[in-house]
């Protein structure tokens, strides 16, 4: 399949651009989300969209994905707001709350996908999918959400670009200074849900967190300027997109969002390794060039004296 | 040590409630019928017509369900448990099932509907594995019934009799659905022949009656489906000039609608040409919700949109 | 009359129940560097954090230059903990220093030339402008130090909080950073400082506040800093070597 091939095909061209926007966004919400260590966060948001999906489609008898993605994005908000609550007015921090949260909340999804199975509605199967995601089946309009949600994530994030690595580094300081911290942190959770609730249609909701994740801890190995750090896992989340639909459009039966999400893991793992500095063999070749020439030194000196 | 006697304890008498809960799956309902479970609609449907008044039919999965993906609950294997006899399709069609059924083998008549099938009366998919959508083609499903009156003159002797007079009134009505549906295809002019749907649920239904069968995603739902499926899918049916797909009760619309898209794109206009029902009826109390019903309707629906 | 630089009334802190800062009400003069001192759990950086809004109060009310706290944020700098911040993060330490004009900036501006202009000359302040572009987490604990107390400088206040700055910070740095204090005293600024070393007291801080959840005693250090009121303080955990010149912690 050659380039020509590949952008004049519709249906691949659609998936290819949908995952790319998907993938920037992800990427780019991911950095902060990372480095206020809240990475988890888009996985329970992820996991918390399943029950939020179910009481749509319990509510309204339709199977129409905008009621979905409604749904998902309450649920998502509610999830927010209980483990701020959480982690504020009870003992417990972050990682339990976040596990508590993803938990039941999926839990409860499950409860009610079982429910839906059992009833006369038919037909839950749509919601189903959004277990692994459907992004065989993108089509434009998929496309322009998914390029409208991206525009939204990176207009925000570049306005409020010097607030968010305030609070993400220093957030007391931040407070002092009188930054609403507390608006600001709820502000950026929301863009995650953004995120969330478009990825999952795509990736599903097992498998978002990676999208999230992945190509924001591949860029920090790149770089130590926080724009860039910013700019390149964008950069890493549409290569992952683009990569995981070229795999999967060349081979039958193979599920182009878990080929994404791993598309990811490969370019995490070559940045993990080859980035310099901050990589693993860049640090070995380091250590292992030290030794070498503090060895070499102690020759020398040894010869010297001895002479 | 009181504390440990007393742990003791507890432990002894869950474990006597437990061993209590087994063992007494006897018929207890007062009305002297036999409880049949089955799985699908369509084999509760038979068992109904072969069974008569002397049965009581409960089907565990209803209208759009999927039983690639059915996944029985706590209340269905309380179901499954009190019941005399149950019926199953087998050959993997309740894949998640398999578990089950052996546990309940040991109590009570548990049956495939389809053990007395030849190898030369199935389809083979890849190496092992079959194609268990048997229902489709009407002669094979006459063989099942032949399955469940045995079964039930086995279990019940008392009403042998009536369940031969059932039997007997009810293929006569499937052979002459059989005739029907020969009928109703051959009215299709001949490079129209073609059947694409979301799932391969229609092979056995291709077969037998001289249509060309295509499906997106495979004898099971439970894999998923690439790109690359999406694209082939596509181009088949721009090459071979296919008007009508086809899509299905129990199968999210999502994917169907991509490739209508994308030959679009690419200048053939595809139709989708009704819903189907594949591996569920349609809702009890109509026409559709009874085997017969569902094959008319099916068969109904192709011809209209191919002829 | 000269306005007090900060008024506490009533300042009440609790973590779950039991009060950490109890009922603190003082005064402070302006242009002086004040001392905060006090055994461990006294509730100093709580003092700092209450008075600064960064944690929650049961009760108070805080007045600066006589308006009200809120009104004069633009006026306040604060030099947290190092320990308070991740130093693996991706910048480097102008940039640091520059977050210290975010409040002059504002919500939409970027940061610019004067804000980069700025902000090296407050690295020049401590010494670190050879830093300017390095990374964050290659730098030891006092040049650390040194960036929070540049960014501070870069908010141009006029009243400064400092928790703690002098900790595992070399007697160089622990020198420069003395140095600019008193350069802030001679401008006519006020800084607070929650201090651990009370060797130093005398030497650094015009005025001294003796704190164990509450105000034992505020006041010039002369007057403030003697064996009584110590003792009152540490509560016999003290053990003074010499009368006027040093005390010594015993636990």
């Amino acid at each position: 399949m050659n380039i020509m091939d590949i952008i004049t095909d519709p249906n691949t061209r659609w998936i290819l651009l949908g995952t790319m926007f998907l993938g920037l966004s992800s990427g780019v919400i991911g950095s902060f989300a990372y480095l206020r260590k809240q990475s988890l966060l888009g996985d329970t948001l992820a996991h918390a969209a399943l029950p939020g999906i179910c009481v749509a489609f319990m509510l309204t008898g339709v199977k129409s994905t905008s009621y979905f993605l409604i749904g998902a994005a309450l649920a998502g908000l509610v999830a927010v707001f209980l483990i701020s609550v959480l982690t504020r007015y009870s003992k417990i921090k972050q990682d339990a709350a976040l596990g508590i949260v993803l938990s039941s909340f999926f839990g409860f999804g499950i409860v009610m996908l079982t429910q839906i199975q059992q009833s006369e509605y038919g037909n839950q199967s749509g919601l189903d999918t959004f277990l692994f995601g459907q992004t065989a089946s993108m089509v434009m309009s998929d496309v322009y959400m998914m390029m409208t949600v991206s525009f939204i994530l990176i207009f925000t994030c570049t306005v409020f670009f010097k607030e968010f690595k305030l609070l993400s580094f220093d957030p007391g300081f931040a407070k002092g200074m009188g930054l609403p911290v507390v608006f600001l942190d709820y502000f950026i959770m929301m863009l995650i849900v953004a995120a969330v609730v478009i990825g999952i249609q795509a990736v599903g909701v097992v498998l978002m967190a990676s999208l999230l994740i992945t190509p924001a801890v591949s860029a920090r190995y790149w770089t130590e300027r926080l724009h860039i750090m910013v700019i390149l896992s964008g950069i890493f989340g549409m290569l992952s997109g683009v990569s995981g639909t070229l795999i999967s459009t060349s081979v039958n039966d193979l599920p182009t969002g878990p080929l994404i999400v791993l598309s990811a893991t490969v370019w995490f793992f070559f940045s993990m390794l080859f980035a310099p500095k901050r990589g693993v063999l860049s640090s070995i070749w380091r250590r292992v060039s030290t030794k070498k020439k503090y060895s070499l030194e102690q020759d020398r000196r040894k010869g010297s004296h001895s002479s | 040590m009181g504390f440990l006697k007393s742990i003791g304890g507890v432990l002894a008498a869950l474990l006597v409630l437990t061993g209590c809960g087994n063992g007494t799956a006897e018929n207890d309902n007062g009305n002297g019928k036999l409880e049949v479970v089955t799985t699908t609609g369509m084999i509760g449907d038979l068992v109904e017509n072969i069974g008569g008044k002397h049965v009581e039919v409960t089907s565990l999965m209803g209208p759009g369900v999927d039983p690639h993906l059915y996944k029985a609950t706590q209340g269905d294997v309380k179901t499954l448990d009190s019941a005399d006899m149950i019926f199953y399709n087998g050959l993997h069609l309740e894949g998640k099932m398999t578990d089950i059924f052996e546990m309940m083998s040991k109590d009570k008549p548990t049956i495939a509907v389809t053990e007395d099938f030849k190898e030369n009366q199935l389809r083979k998919v890849g190496a092992t594995e079959h194609d268990p959508h048997v229902w489709f083609d009407v002669k094979l499903w006459i063989v099942a019934a032949e399955a469940v009156k045995k079964e039930l003159i086995a279990k019940d002797p008392d009403h042998e009799a009536e369940y031969r007079e059932n039997y007997e009134e009810y293929v006569l009505q499937l052979e002459e659905l059989d005739k029907y549906v020969h009928e109703e295809i051959n009215k299709v002019p001949e490079d129209q022949r073609v059947l694409v749907t979301a799932h391969d649920a229609f092979g056995y239904y291709g077969q037998s009656y001289g249509l060309d069968v295509r499906g997106l995603q495979g004898i099971n739902t439970l894999s998923e489906y690439g790109s690359k499926d999406v694209t082939d899918m596509r181009n088949y049916l721009v090459e071979n000039k296919i008007k009508a797909i086809f899509i299905e009760s129990s199968v999210p619309r999502k994917a169907i609608e991509a490739v209508i898209q994308g030959a679009g794109k690419q200048g053939h206009k595809v139709e989708i040409g009704g819903e189907l029902f594949s591996d569920a009826m349609g809702e009890r109390g109509t026409e559709e919700g009874t085997y017969i019903g569902m094959v008319r309707h099916n068969t109904d629906t192709i011809v209209r949109a191919l002829k | 009359m000269n306005q007090a630089a900060l008024k506490v009334e009533n300042l009440t802190i609790a973590y779950h129940k039991k009060p950490v800062v109890e009922d603190v009400s003082f005064e402070v003069p302006e242009g002086n560097l004040i001392g905060i001192i006090g055994p461990n759990g006294a509730g100093k950086s709580t003092l700092i954090k209450g008075i600064l809004e960064l944690i929650p109060k049961i009760s108070g009310h805080i007045t600066i230059k006589g308006s009200t706290y809120k009104s004069m944020r633009k006026s306040i700098g604060y030099v947290p903990q190092r320990e308070s911040v991740d130093w693996d993060f991706p910048t480097n330490a102008l940039d640091v220093v520059m977050m210290g004009r975010y409040g002059h900036l504002g919500w939409l501006r970027r940061p610019g030339k004067s804000e980069r202009q700025k902000g090296m000359e407050c690295l020049e302040k401590v010494g670190m402008a050879e830093y300017a572009n390095r990374q964050i987490s290659q730098l030891s604990g006092g040049q650390q130090q040194r960036i929070f107390l540049a960014r501070a400088l870069a908010q141009e206040a006029d009243i400064y909080f400092m928790d703690e700055p002098f900790v595992g910070v070399d007697a160089a740095t622990e020198k420069a950073i003395i140095q600019l204090l008193m350069e802030l005293k001679e401008k006519g600024k006020t800084v607070l400082v929650v201090h651990h070393d009370l060797s130093t007291v005398k030497e650094y801080f015009d005025w001294t506040m003796l704190l164990n959840k509450k105000v034992m005693k505020i006041g010039p250090t002369e007057e403030v800093f003697i064996p009584e009121y110590l003792q009152a303080t540490y509560g016999g955990r003290l053990a003074i070597l010499s009368d006027t010149k040093s005390g010594l912690l015993l636990k």
